[in-house]
């Protein structure tokens, strides 16, 4: 029994009684405590995790109904909430905090009998792409060690790639899930803004934030996908449009289909030269596989960076302000301490990335200021939208790399935030225009790996998956060497 | 350019307060002046999007019962008091 195969092979293993939902958890937890050490993708592990498999083994002996998952390790990063265990967003502010109830997609995944292996290291409130920044030290690539797994949900992009989970659920505001699957080579989709529900999950930039599935393989993806959308009423974003199984029929292909390769993601003086030569051999295979591709131009991605970046900590300036220790934090005495100090002092609990972006985000929207920051970046994310809405009536795909650099070392680009900020070009535009997008693993060149990013329009998931699902089967990645 | 007493100013409103001050205001003024590339951006004529939800998507505003004793999670809760820093 391997803990390398995939979430299909896993339930049909499981049906055809070659294995059990408690020998596999039992091997996982051995592997992530082996593990552990060395890759630290986990904050907290789910010490019951052994007795859920067992109850679901009794399940499935006595032919009771069993859910999806039949006793599947998934793993949730730690945004995330499930009852009665730590959400901590890899912050000391929320260090000890409990969570009250669980996260819409947490219940829907208890309800299939998934088992929820273990909550997943990320940056600070989910904000940096290397989890750097997560306050309990960062996670390493399991690919290289000395290389940062991607962010902000690198802890679960680490899990998957280093076999400690088969699936994970992470959150995507500016590429947060297609960076880190990029950068550990493995499969992650941000879906259409409101197709799953953001309820349980710890705000950050509401109005563009998505959950996402990370999985090893497309398929595996669109199973997790079919369990977490749809309509939930306690988030009235999300969208009421039926959602269809985006499993059945995964394998049609993609002959005949329009892809549009955006101009200012794929060229340029940003973009690596391995990073673009693995996605040339992407085109091609795209070519092979039967579907026509031209370059499209969307000249507004040059300005979303900013874009992103003043609206994203706009909302998180506001999002973070509840953060007054009052109602969550850690013991800090409040005598002898005035309202505001109190709080201030409270703050200092964030760490740098998060105080820099609370300060751009009180920045940005201010009086006098809001012209020049805030509303034009309204403005270009409205153009923005119509461009790639307009390149939609002509393509059905667009694509570029994930990510324009190679997984980079630890500490190569924490000091300069613009350097960083930079590496999320081509991820921020599927979450300023609502799409859904996914990242497939392509190839691993010199020991790292490069992904390859597909979009497709609003609610196109079913479409996207059967792309890249294409696109997956036309390479092959090597075994990881744990 | 925007000046230090001006960003200053904005960590203040946000009850931020912060060591090592010229770190984190050379950073932030860095970002800042990048964000200066939105000037050369064409969106003349754009309009401003806003986030809409019909009220009749909302769902209905209900009393559902919580038994979970949440308050007791606050800090510095004592009795049937939350106790806070003083006011003025």
């Amino acid at each position: 029994m391997s803990l390398a195969i995939s979430a299909i092979d896993y339930i049909n293993g499981i049906k055809n009684g070659s294995i059990t939902a408690e020998e596999f958890i039992a091997k996982t937890l051995d592997h992530i405590k082996k593990q552990e050490p060395k890759l630290h993708a986990f904050l907290s592990i789910n010490e019951d995790a052994i007795e859920q498999a067992r109850q679901i083994d009794k399940k499935i002996k006595s032919g009771q109904k069993v859910g999806a998952f039949y006793g599947m390790p998934i793993s949730i990063k730690d945004n995330i909430c499930i009852k009665g265990g730590k959400t901590t967003c890899a912050s000391k502010m929320l260090q000890n905090y409990t969570s009250p109830y669980d996260a819409t997609v947490v219940s829907n995944l208890k309800s299939q009998d998934a088992i929820l292996i273990g909550k997943t290291n990320l940056d600070e409130f989910a904000m940096g792409v290397a989890t750097e920044f997560s306050a309990f030290g960062p996670s390493r690539n399991p690919w290289n060690v000395d290389y940062v797994p991607g962010g902000s949900s690198g802890g679960s992009a680490v899990s998957v790639a280093g076999l400690e989970s088969i699936l994970s659920l992470g959150s995507d505001t500016g590429g947060s899930v297609r960076n880190p699957a990029s950068f550990c080579s493995i499969v992650g989709l941000k879906p259409t803004y409101g197709l799953v529900s953001r309820y349980g999950l710890i705000s950050y930039s509401n109005s563009i934030e998505q959950i996402g599935p990370m999985g090893r393989k497309v398929e595996d993806v669109a199973l997790l996908l079919n369990h977490i959308a749809g309509k939930d009423p306690y988030d009235p974003t999300t969208l009421t449009s039926p959602t269809p199984d985006y499993l059945s029929g995964i394998d049609v292909g993609i002959s005949g289909k329009k892809i549009g390769i955006i101009k200012e993601m794929s060229s340029g003086a940003g973009l690596d030269k391995t990073v673009e030569s693995v996605f040339r051999n992407a085109m091609s295979a795209f070519e092979k596989l039967g579907a026509k591709i031209e370059e499209v131009s969307l000249d507004m991605v040059q300005y979303t960076v900013a874009t992103y970046y003043v609206l994203t900590t706009a909302e998180a300036g506001s999002n973070l302000s509840r953060y007054d220790n009052l109602r969550y934090g850690y013991e800090l005495d409040s005598e002898g301490y005035e309202f505001k100090s109190y709080i201030s002092k409270a703050r200092r609990n964030f760490g740098p990335e998060v105080t820099r972006r609370m300060i751009l985000g009180g920045f940005v929207p201010s009086a006098g200021f809001a012209g020049k920051y805030l509303l034009k970046a309204l403005k270009v994310k409205n153009k923005l939208k119509k461009q790639i809405q307009s390149a939609f009536t002509k393509f059905d795909y667009l694509i570029s790399p994930t990510v324009p650099v190679l997984p980079f070392r630890f500490g190569e680009k924490i000091d300069d935030p613009l350097a960083m900020y930079l590496a999320d070009i081509n991820t921020v535009t599927a979450n300023l225009t609502g799409v859904p997008a996914i990242s497939i693993p392509y190839e691993i060149r010199n020991g790292l790996p490069v992904g390859v990013q597909i979009h497709a329009n609003i609610l196109q998931e079913k479409q996207l998956l059967q792309a890249g699902y294409a696109l997956q089967n036309t390479t092959e990645i090597p075994e990881i060497n744990l | 350019m925007v000046t230090k007493e001006e960003i200053q100013n904005i960590a203040k409103l946000m009850r931020i307060d912060i060591e090592n001050t010229d770190e984190y205001f050379e950073r932030v003024q860095k970002v800042l002046s990048y964000f200066d590339i939105l000037d050369k951006a064409d969106i003349e004529g754009e309009e401003i999007p806003v986030q809409e939800i019909s009220i009749e998507n909302l769902r209905e505003d209900q009393y559902a019962p919580f038994n979970d004793k949440l308050i007791q999670q606050l800090k510095n809760y004592k009795g049937i008091y939350i106790r806070a820093p003083k006011m003025n």
